[in-house]
């Protein structure tokens, strides 16, 4: 047969944001569907989203109810969601109740009602909520109601692809449970679960099956807002090489720290600046972006310390265009700390920043703030999620600049949170020492892949203006331990030897 | 309360909306049903007609519950209604018609009736939003008038 006479197996849009990218490209058209999962995992959200994304009067959609919740109360529930039109009710969208068929009489006959409406109707799109009840109803232990139901999940089957229809049964089931006929027949079979960690409560999707396309496999977090569900598809493994060749320079609005890095950050690299609190690495990382700015290099932060309210309050006292900056579209600041936060949920966001700005450099402030603000189930797998997220954003071609704070003894000197250092091409550390009773701060360079940099630790001061940076520490051994000795031979002298 | 005092009793201000809807339910069944047939047995022939068409998308059990709270709440104001009683999964659905137009005449028993469907669209239209109440009772009409049921003319003459 030749390619051109094959049938073709046309997507729908799953209206979910995200859910088509980790179904392959949408929902196959003409599928037989299972939607799975536990009481209030989103089973029924999700289908109503699909159907208000493709019912049409001409091709409505029939949602049969079954026994569970009311249909008037999932119907008062359901409007809620943005994505509930309403012009769209009793037309577009039918809801056919199942309850009397299925309570008073067999399935054969719950068969026929489905199959009399569809031809009375001739939808696109068939719902069934939820199957289960079906199943429950007549699919007890014995052999001959269980055969019963294969028959009826066959024949359901048959007639909703006879009459070119996509459709979708909801139902609670386990993981035990997936020897029920209802799993072997169907074509693509979705898995919502919520866990709860803590006080923390994770929802997350699976597609456990899909016939005829290469879905993305794993675990993939999701929300259910108001606009309904919205998955954050896990991040792929890095494959893509990054786009920009690395040569170009980009400053990081601190002239001493472009000088000590050789000449700026390398574009396209991910820069990570750690230091304890009250350091200045917010107020390097705004200085990084106003550089940018400057040079008509859109930008994005991504805050997850404060509100972004008090972010550019701050970084408005010294940098004044940051505010105009944003109302040009210049800059976006997004806030991210909810609670029980994902790694892909963040990248998420941020890309879409990046997207919408088409920005070149991204500010992460800080790693810290975002994994105090990960579900607990996140924070176990954060340096390889972490990873991911880098490897994704500077794959795009922007340059990431990232905070951490490091706590820090004055006996010792951390360089980097060691979880995550690894995952950067450049690496700044900032720390206190203390010189004649007083703190002074410090920084130094300590990784720059592909280039030179100053191997010097220098003072600098936290400004009205910004950070500046002073010289080194030359008349001082022992800087790395935070409280540094005045060398009692010159340091020329000590070279010298 | 007789016929002219029907729209008096607006418990709330979407009454007007759902009175006129009830109306047009009523009219759409009375032009259906032979010449001469009373305002009262109109009305319940509406009634009939909407529980089975409701019926259709909220279960018969869900549909009865909204009919059985319309009903409970318009016998305070209207004591014609009873002896009405509704038969869930039955047609008719509206049962003891013949006897409250015996005790209380036919006006003021399509009134109860007219009030109770007034009832009954507005705590849809609470439950599930007006808009969408009425767009789903508009198709009940309109699959009723389509003539998309089993003929309703099983209601036993007086």
């Amino acid at each position: 047969m030749k390619g051109e006479d094959r049938a073709v197996i046309r997507s729908l849009p799953s209206g979910v944001p995200g859910l088509d990218t980790v179904l392959g490209g949408g929902l196959p058209e003409y599928s037989f569907n299972l939607i799975a999962g536990g009481p209030g995992s989103g089973k029924t959200t999700l289908a109503h989203q699909i159907m208000f994304t493709n019912a049409t009067v001409e091709r409505p959609a029939l949602y049969f109810t079954v026994l569970g919740e009311p249909t008037i109360k999932m119907l008062r529930y359901q409007r809620q969601f943005s994505f509930f039109d309403p012009d769209l009710a009793g037309s577009a969208i039918q809801f056919i109740n199942l309850s009397a068929e299925v309570m008073e009489q067999d399935l054969g006959e719950v068969l026929q009602r489905i199959v009399s409406e569809i031809e009375r109707a001739k939808p696109g799109i068939v719902v069934v909520d939820s199957f289960r009840s079906i199943g429950g109803q007549h699919g007890t232990s014995e052999r001959g109601a269980t055969s019963e139901l294969d028959q009826f999940v066959q024949r359901l089957a048959l007639h909703l692809t006879t009459w070119e229809i996509t459709s979708f049964l909801l139902g609670e089931y386990t993981e035990e449970e997936q020897r029920n006929p209802v799993f072997t027949v169907a074509d693509g079979i979705l898995w919502l679960t919520q866990a709860t960690d803590r006080n923390s409560v994770v929802r997350k999707l699976q597609v456990v099956k899909t016939r005829g396309r290469a879905h993305m496999p794993g675990l993939h977090t999701f929300r259910i807002t108001d606009a309904g569900l919205q998955i954050y598809p896990r991040i792929p493994e890095q494959t893509q090489k990054r786009q920009l060749p690395k040569h170009e320079r980009l400053s990081t609005g601190v002239p001493g720290i472009d000088e000590m890095i050789g000449g700026g950050v390398i574009a396209g690299d991910a820069v990570m600046l750690t230091g304890p609190a009250g350091s200045g690495k917010s107020t390097v990382a705004t200085q990084f972006i106003v550089a940018g700015l400057a040079n008509g290099e859109t930008g994005v932060i991504a805050v997850f310390e404060e509100y972004p309210e008090e972010y550019l309050a701050r970084a408005n006292t010294r940098n004044p265009d940051v505010g105009k900056m944003i109302d040009a579209g210049k800059l976006e600041v997004i806030y991210l700390r909810p609670l029980d936060l994902s790694v892909d949920e963040a990248l998420q966001a941020i890309l879409e920043a990046v997207g919408r700005l088409g920005a070149k450099r991204v500010v992460i402030d800080s790693l810290s703030g975002f994994e105090v603000a990960l579900a607990p189930t996140f924070r176990e797998d954060f340096r390889e999620s972490l990873y991911r997220l880098v490897g994704t954003l500077t794959a795009t071609g922007v340059t990431v600049f990232m905070t951490a704070e490091v706590s820090e003894a004055f006996s010792e000197a951390r360089f980097t949170t060691e979880k995550v250092s690894f995952i950067t091409d450049e690496i700044i550390i900032q720390r206190y020492v203390e010189i004649e009773g007083g703190l002074r701060r410090v920084m130094a360079v300590i990784k720059m892949r592909g280039s030179d940099h100053s191997h010097e630790f220098r003072t600098y001061e936290v400004t009205a203006k910004g950070v500046v940076v002073g010289g080194p520490l030359t008349e001082y051994d022992g800087i790395i331990t935070g409280v540094p000795t005045l060398r009692t031979k010159p340091a020329k002298a000590k070279r010298g030897k | 309360m007789n016929t002219a005092d029907r729209g008096k009793d607006t418990p709330s201000g979407k009454q007007p909306a759902a009175r006129e809807i009830a109306r047009r339910l009523i009219s759409s069944r009375r032009s259906e049903r032979k010449s001469g047939d009373s305002a009262a047995r109109a009305t319940a022939a509406a009634c009939d007609t909407l529980y089975r068409e409701l019926s259709r998308w909220v279960g018969p059990d869900g549909c009865h519950a909204l009919f059985t709270r319309a009903l409970t709440e318009t016998r305070t104001d209207y004591p014609a209604l009873a002896q009405i009683q509704l038969r869930a999964r039955s047609e008719p659905y509206i049962d003891g018609v013949a006897e409250t137009i015996m005790a209380h005449g036919d006006p003021a028993t399509a009134g109860a009736l007219e009030s109770m469907l007034v009832r009954l669209v507005e705590l849809l239209g609470r439950l599930i939003g007006d808009d969408m109440a009425m767009r789903l009772i508009e198709r009940s009409l309109t699959s009723s008038e389509r003539g998309d049921r089993p003929s309703d003319d099983r209601r036993e003459e007086a």
